[in-house]
């Protein structure tokens, strides 16, 4: 199946199987490095603050929000989206690559699945908050009760959303959770530690990799990860459906649900790569995460970005094209030009046209400026949602219900808390979990080494 | 009860595929095969299948039926009204049944997964060799009762001369293997 050499060599460096194993656990035997704590402390921090949001919205109510009667949607739903695409990475990376059987996945897609799963409980707060009343957020469940029974509106997209996240949290953390219990079959035969074999084995569920655990183990991964393909494809979607069932200007349009879709994936793999050079760097896993590595994301990255310039422009010549005066004054004059200029050219700059760097093979092997160019992405996404979400909702059909909107303190310091979320995940899942996928780049090794 | 395996020890995949055939050819009935990592050529040799893809097959289906059923009761027997001009069996039903057909399916292939293969929290692994998760190859032949100091030796054999680094033998607690 793999016959044609395009990647490059994914693991250097000449490894045996042993090394893998004792170069890839070898931070979670190591002492804990002192930037974990100062990373971890800062995390802490933010998750302090997060509460402190979280508790004056709770206690006070949606009140203390910036947004209003007209942008009822301020930050809250634009960092609910923004979450849910970074956390398509881990799909996009495992289930996407597993799918296309791409072999350079095998050293990203822990990683990424790692970032998936916290990325999406990070998610979840959001619309959870949003609710203003969070007790009663048990109201969403079709559950029997004493008021008909009355049920959900099952035609809602926010009830589609409910059931959509929920299952991709539940897909992801799963798919995440059985690659990993070979790894830890591996930590329990190979430690000293008394404890760490006790914990890794409690973990390991008794696996020992006998031929028929394999089959089912390769089968089980095939067979959720064809699953969980269409999946990604329908939460993001049904994300849209959030915008583009209503009928406001600009979000009407049914470019929405590939649109975000791809754009999801753009923001995710941007994650993906902004992560992974750290974990390269920290870790010193140059031998696993290697150049090729980075040259086939950036590669992708391109593509993607010139998709989402053509979602971008497919959007305002419709806009023009359909004659619809309001779409065209919410894209001409409060996109283009207008209050939210600024938004919308960095969005435009950060996603379409700075990626498209990637186009010179120098800069993709510039790892600093790939560092550089991921956060642009990271940045130019929110911006996207931001732009989606705040313009159209601002200044709608009627110049009497215009509103302005700004974020105050508490929705600021609850986006603080969910990066400290992420942080403080991602800085766990590098101090106990083997980072790169041990079994899956032995399986690898023979045929892609140097 | 106990029983005693002989265990050949191999460093290479390719080696050890080789001799998973040669230790074959010569009637020698291979019990199991322990590896690092999946190896395809494996699962061919011992004949191995699996119906997990029917299984999740069945579980969409019955996934299916369910929510869908459970849809049409809540909105048309038990309490229907109308939202947004939409007939009460409305098509936009499709998507919560795509959903949730997903996370039926997910959950219950994974639950199987973890039964048929008897995996659980904190079940004691039956480790026959512990190198077998790093960088070993282990080709596993019961030696039974019944064999011969002959046959024994025919087998070790056998397996060295198919390139085992060490032979080794070791008692193991019998589960069911299925």
């Amino acid at each position: 199946m793999y016959k044609k050499e395009v990647r490059g060599i994914l693991v250097e460096g000449n490894k045996t199987y042993g090394q893998i194993t004792r170069d890839i656990t070898m931070p979670l035997y190591a002492k804990t490095p002192l930037w974990w704590y100062i990373a971890a402390s800062v995390s802490s921090i933010a998750i302090l603050v997060g509460v402190w949001g979280i508790y004056t919205t709770v206690s006070t109510g949606i009140g203390t929000w910036g947004v209003n009667n007209n942008v009822a949607w301020g930050w809250g739903i634009i960092n609910f989206v923004w979450w849910v695409g970074i956390g398509h990475a881990g799909t996009a990376f495992s289930i996407f690559l597993l799918i296309l059987r791409q072999k350079w996945r095998t050293s990203i897609n822990r990683a990424a699945e790692a970032m998936t799963v916290v990325a999406v409980i990070c998610a979840g707060m959001f619309p959870m908050l949003h609710m203003g009343r969070i007790w009663n957020a048990f109201f969403i469940l079709p559950y029997w009760n004493t008021r008909g029974p009355l049920w959900d509106n099952f035609n809602s997209p926010l009830f589609w959303d409910v059931v959509a996240i929920s299952t991709y949290l539940m897909a992801s953390a799963v798919f995440w959770f059985i690659g990993m219990i070979p790894d830890f079959a591996t930590i329990r035969d190979n430690t000293t530690s008394k404890v760490k074999k006790r914990v890794y084995g409690f973990l390991s569920f008794g696996w020992i990799g006998n031929a028929r655990g394999w089959l089912r183990f390769e089968t089980a991964s095939l067979l959720l990860g064809g699953l969980a393909a269409p999946l990604v494809v329908a939460v993001h979607s049904i994300v849209s459906m959030d915008f583009a069932t209503s009928v406001m200007p600009g979000w009407h349009t049914t470019i929405f649900p590939p649109y975000f879709v791809v754009g999801a994936i753009f923001s995710g793999f941007g994650m993906v790569l902004t992560l992974m050079i750290i974990v390269r760097k920290v870790f010193k896993f140059q031998d696993f995460v290697t150049q090729s590595h980075f040259d086939a994301i950036a590669r992708i990255l391109t593509f993607i970005s010139l998709i989402m310039a053509t979602a971008y422009t497919t959007e305002l010549f419709i806009a023009w094209y359909s004659g619809a005066e309001y779409e065209m004054f919410t894209f001409m004059k409060n996109r283009v030009t207008g209050d939210y200029t600024m938004a919308f050219w960095t969005m435009v700059t950060c996603n379409a046209i700075i990626p498209q760097l990637f186009w010179f093979k120098k800069i993709r092997k510039n790892i600093t400026i790939v560092f550089i160019i991921s956060i642009f992405i990271n940045i130019g996404m929110w911006f996207e949602r931001y732009v989606i979400v705040v313009t159209s909702l601002s200044k709608d059909f009627l110049p009497s219900s215009w509103a302005t909107y700004s974020p105050t303190h508490v929705e600021i310091a609850i986006f603080v808390g969910t990066l400290g979320i992420f942080l403080m995940g991602v800085l766990m899942f590098f101090r106990y979990i083997p980072m790169i996928a041990i079994s899956e780049v032995k399986g690898i090794l023979k045929k892609t080494s140097k | 009860m106990q029983t005693t395996n002989i265990i050949g020890v191999y460093d290479d995949e390719d080696v050890l595929l080789n001799a998973i055939h040669q230790v074959q050819d010569k009637g020698i009935k291979v019990k199991d095969v322990y590896t690092p990592f999946p190896i395809h050529g494996v699962f061919e040799a011992l004949k191995l299948k699996t119906r997990l893809p029917l299984a999740t097959f069945i579980y969409g289906v019955i996934g299916v039926i369910i929510i869908f059923s459970f849809l049409y009761w809540t909105s048309v027997v038990s309490y229907p009204l109308k939202f947004g001009g939409k007939p009460l069996n409305s098509l936009s039903f499709i998507i919560i049944m795509f959903v949730a057909t997903i996370f039926v399916a997910t959950f219950l292939t994974f639950m199987t997964f973890f039964i048929r293969e008897k995996l659980g929290p904190g079940k004691k692994a039956q480790v026959i060799d512990p190198r077998s998760t790093d960088d070993k190859f282990l080709i596993i032949i019961e030696k039974e009762e019944q064999m011969t100091k002959q046959e024994i030796e025919i087998i070790k054999n056998a397996l060295k001369e198919s390139g085992a680094s060490e032979i080794n033998e070791a008692e193991q607690e019998i589960t069911e293997n299925h």
